[in-house]
């Protein structure tokens, strides 16, 4: 499955190593796109601009409390909260309620999770 | 010598600690009422109120607690607990709604992401809690998304619930339809902002927790 850089919008093929290691422009957070999606969402992305995406970004980190784990970025094929652009979430309320469930926040029509374990009370019970 | 003083302290402490530790909280949809409730208890027992209101919804966007509150009832038991006022759950928060309600974008934005920050927390605090009340707006469909997901979620987790049915004093308020929509749970027909049927609210209360 490809993966699209959040920040500069460069598309990797599945198991790409800058999936792993993050993509050369320094950013770790990557779109998760379904082959037949990919087209509408080469234009979604397109639409958005380049403060939307960033603000994005930066929402994101701050209501997770804290800067992702930048040695092992980690996609995972389900979400719990869907960013559409700034200021507008869908929360999947029974994935959030879940207790073993990390939290996954979604942008536009990639995803990415949000790997830190110490903000999630719920692990530790 | 160890032994007998942990005996002690967890014997004294099952008989006169377990009610002060005590977590009650209040749940629910945004703009159900729950701050309007939390305000009316504090002001009923402590003599001053909790949380701001307002009629756009997401105003608490952060928990709020109040530490040693003891309600009495008529035969004079009392129960103590420490209440917490929680943020709106939602499965869709967007800044185009509190646009359209006067807000500026950049704050309407502001919010969005803080109340989805609250949805977030409201739910991370839901494993500490000893007792919820599910505050629902009485003139809504009671069938919600949230609501069965708040009360299907507290049931798998054995936490008490009282259901309370807020704004009963607006004659859209349909009390038949909360009780026919969680027919397994003691539902109580209130109305937080102007002090009806409180008392009924605080009795069960006593049932659930007392």
């Amino acid at each position: 499955m490809p993966h699209r850089c959040v920040r500069c919008g460069t598309i990797y093929d599945d198991g790409a190593s800058e999936i792993l290691k993050g993509c050369p422009c320094g950013a770790r957070l990557f779109f998760f796109i379904k082959k037949k999606h990919l087209e509408e969402s080469k234009e979604m992305i397109v639409n958005l601009s380049q403060e939307e995406k960033q603000q994005m970004e930066e929402d994101v980190f701050e209501l997770v409390g804290a800067e992702p784990d930048k040695d092992r970025p980690v996609i995972l094929d389900f979400e719990s909260i869907r960013v559409l652009k700034p200021g507008q979430y869908l929360l999947d309320l029974v994935n959030l309620f879940k207790k073993d469930q990390p939290l996954v926040f979604k942008l536009a029509d990639g995803k990415y999770v949000i790997d830190v374990p110490g903000t999630f009370k719920k692990f530790a019970k | 010598m160890g032994f007998l003083t942990n005996f002690f302290n967890k014997f004294f402490k099952n008989l006169f600690g377990k009610k002060s530790h005590l977590k009650l909280g209040l749940y629910g949809p945004p703009n159900g009422g729950k701050s309007t409730l939390a305000n009316r208890i504090c002001k009923d027992w402590l003599g001053e109120e909790l949380s701001t209101v307002s009629n756009i919804p997401h105003e608490t966007r952060e928990i709020q607690v109040k530490e040693q509150v003891n309600i009495k009832n008529k035969k004079g038991k009392e129960i103590s607990f420490s209440l917490v006022d929680t943020p709106g759950i939602a499965t869709k928060i967007d800044y185009e709604d509190f646009i359209k309600k006067g807000m500026k974008a950049k704050t309407a934005k502001k919010r969005a992401k803080e109340a989805t920050k609250g949805v977030i927390e409201s739910i991370r605090w839901l494993d500490d809690m000893d007792a919820v009340s599910v505050v629902l707006d009485a003139t809504q469909d009671p069938y919600s998304q949230v609501n069965i997901t708040i009360v299907g979620n507290l049931a798998a987790r054995n936490i008490p619930v009282l259901i309370v049915a807020n704004k009963m004093d607006l004659k859209k308020a349909k009390m038949d339809k909360v009780k026919a929509a969680f027919p397994q749970y003691k539902v109580v027909g209130v109305s937080a902002k102007y002090d009806k049927n409180i008392n009924d609210f605080y009795e069960h209360l006593f049932k659930l927790v007392g």
